[in-house]
């Protein structure tokens, strides 16, 4: 029987779904965008404004359901509100070095010769710098704006998107389909973006959702660090502030902490359920 | 109005670390319209350069054309840019490669694949195209095209995907169609529906065709005249049936005397050609085919046979070939 189009884009959500631990992961990041679309309706103040004594702790003050941290702000706004930031960077930053990535590793197995020479050489060089290094460079010579730090962790996380992305056109390359292609008279780019791209990029997807969780790390990171944009709620930033009190206060770094923790493990977990989904010879390991 | 297709003294060389192989060494050929050339010779022999050669698709590098011409009506393909090329490809030459399985892009449905070609060279709206696409299909015999054209290649057998890929390379009309053995990938009863689909289609359209194959059994039944080719040169040409009643290059007898006759009544056992093509490496100085010929002597191993004219515009390449006995039949090896 014929399968039309929807129905194996169905088969693809129906193998995601198998993967108990890919549907909960799906779970926790939707709730975790729910809380960062919906914070300012939750919350109509800024929430880095102190707002009340200093280190109460959760669940005994019913106004402030989370406590406060060690400048006497809610955690829960910051929370909230640190969600935005992360979830915004993260995907901001996975998306840029994944377009990064794939033209870079697309241009340099396609067109082989000096070109890839050239760009397999960059690509290792970047390999070999330390990634919090670089980003914490970066963002401080161009400032600590969440652009910047979006900037920052895109160029630095393009390399393994870029290597995969390549090894994928140089299998594809050779196919005799791509050959057909150009005998219909088909040019490089054309070839490149609507021929060879949809068979490439069902592992990149999946490479892609592991960047998103290793960005929050970061993300979070250099937030902790003191170099986050100093605007703006963030996780990292709040572990960051509340690291001093962790013998008195724990609660300050453990909630940001479990924030940071369950959000990053939902991607990893998402990314499994996207290699089931796209993967389908991978599965049955 | 001359020819549709004129190859002129072409030479192909691939430039290798071994060495520069001369993949094809001084061809010549002519198709007209609504002719069909069959181009046939073992595996490396350079059938297949020929048709990436006329395409402008060869490997480069490491292969490169360094002599002679590829004139399609009058005008030097080989001189072209690349961009005015692209617009030659699958609008004035058409080309149809052995395996269809993968000669179609898996993610997409076959009814997209030929709307794209279609919107490639002509300007219509994809409404039109997908119309067009549907025409196609019927045209090359899928039967229940309108389901047919979203389905993904995965989903249609062997034969069906070669339908698809004959129609589109068909889509524009071409004038010229290059079919590189189209049906050696397919069950054997298929086959035979791919030749008389392809015969049909060019009967309709009238354009000229050059089919490559291996097989001298499935040339029979289309062509109108067969050049063999051996290790990158033309060694023998001739209107069909002269060729397989008299063929004058004892390598074109030994290739017909390999060839399985189901009507024959005589079962008598198949006969090999002896060792194998020499290395494009090392062709020696003088017949490519010396060390394999029943037939040879001294001269052939210093001197290559130039390609001579007979009767009726026949060609071959042997010292022997005018006196060549009709009756003559390669012997059987001990």
């Amino acid at each position: 029987m014929a399968r039309s189009a929807s129905s194996q884009s169905l088969d693809h959500l129906y193998r995601f779904a198998r993967n108990k631990g890919a549907v909960l992961g799906l779970i926790i990041i939707v709730i975790v965008f729910a809380a960062a679309i919906a914070a300012p309706w939750l919350i109509d103040r800024d929430p880095l404004r102190i707002v009340y004594r200093p280190e109460i702790w959760p669940f005994t003050n019913p106004k402030y359901p989370l406590g406060t941290d060690s400048l006497g702000r809610d955690i829960l706004a910051l929370i909230l509100f640190g969600a935005r930031t992360t979830l915004m960077i993260s995907f901001a930053a996975a998306f840029t070095a994944t377009i990064l990535g794939v033209i870079i590793g697309a241009f340099a197995a396609w067109f082989g010769g000096w070109l890839d020479e050239v760009l397999t050489r960059l690509t290792e060089l970047f390999q070999t710098i330390p990634n919090i290094l670089m980003i914490m460079t970066v963002v401080a010579v161009l400032g600590q704006t969440i652009g910047n730090i979006t900037f920052a962790i895109g160029i630095t996380m393009w390399p393994p998107i870029a290597r995969l992305t390549r090894a994928e056109y140089l299998a594809l390359r050779d196919r005799e389909f791509v050959l057909a292609c150009r005998s219909m008279g088909m040019g490089n780019i054309r070839i490149m973006v609507t021929e060879i791209l949809p068979n490439a990029i069902p592992p990149v997807i999946v490479l892609g959702s592991v960047i998103i969780g290793s960005s929050i790390l970061f993300e979070s990171s250099i937030s902790f660090l003191g170099l986050g944009d100093p605007n703006v709620a963030s996780w990292g930033a709040l572990i960051g502030d509340g690291r001093t009190l962790i013998r008195r206060s724990w609660y300050i770094c453990a909630i940001p902490g479990l924030a940071i923790m369950f959000t990053v493990l939902a991607m990893n977990l998402i990314g499994d359920g996207l290699n089931d989904a796209l993967n389908p010879r991978l599965r049955d390991r | 109005m001359g020819r549709l297709l004129e190859i002129e003294d072409l030479r192909v060389t691939l430039f290798t670390r071994r060495g520069d192989l001369k993949a094809i060494n001084g061809l010549s050929l002519g198709v007209d319209r609504g002719e069909t050339l069959g181009l046939v010779g073992e595996s490396g022999c350079g059938k297949s350069m020929t048709s990436l050669a006329i395409m402008g698709l060869l490997p480069t590098p490491p292969a490169k054309i360094v002599g002679g011409s590829i004139k399609l009506e009058g005008r030097d393909l080989t001189k072209l840019s690349e961009r005015k090329m692209q617009a030659v490809r699958g609008r004035e030459v058409g080309i149809i490669f052995q395996d269809p399985m993968s000669s179609l892009n898996p993610v997409y449905t076959v009814g997209f694949q030929l709307a794209e070609v279609i919107r490639k060279h002509f300007r219509v709206s994809k409404a039109e195209a997908r119309k067009r696409a549907l025409s196609l299909l019927e045209r090359v015999h899928i039967p229940d095209a309108e389901r047919r054209l979203d389905s993904f290649p995965h989903e249609l057998s062997g034969g069906m995907n070669q339908r698809v890929v004959i129609a589109m390379a068909i889509a524009c009309e071409p004038k010229l169609l290059i079919a590189d053995e189209p049906t050696t990938a397919l069950d054997v009863t298929i086959q035979a529906q791919i030749v008389e689909l392809l015969k049909e289609i060019q009967s309709e359209s009238g354009m000229g065709m050059i089919f490559i194959t291996h097989d001298l059994g499935v040339i029979a039944g289309v062509a109108d005249r067969v050049t063999v080719m051996y290790a990158g040169k033309k060694v023998e040409e001739a209107g069909i049936d002269a060729l397989f009643s008299d063929a004058r290059h004892p390598y074109t007898r030994g290739l017909i005397g390999a060839t399985p006759k189901p009507d024959d009544e005589r079962r008598h056992r198949l006969v090999e050609i002896p060792g194998v093509v020499p290395s494009l490496a090392d062709l020696p100085e003088g017949c490519a085919f010396a060390n394999r010929c029943p037939l040879v002597f001294d001269r052939c191993k210093t001197e290559y046979p130039p390609l001579e004219t007979f009767e009726n515009g026949r060609k071959a390449a042997c010292f022997l070939a005018e006196e060549m006995e009709e009756s003559y039949v390669a012997p059987v090896r001990a």
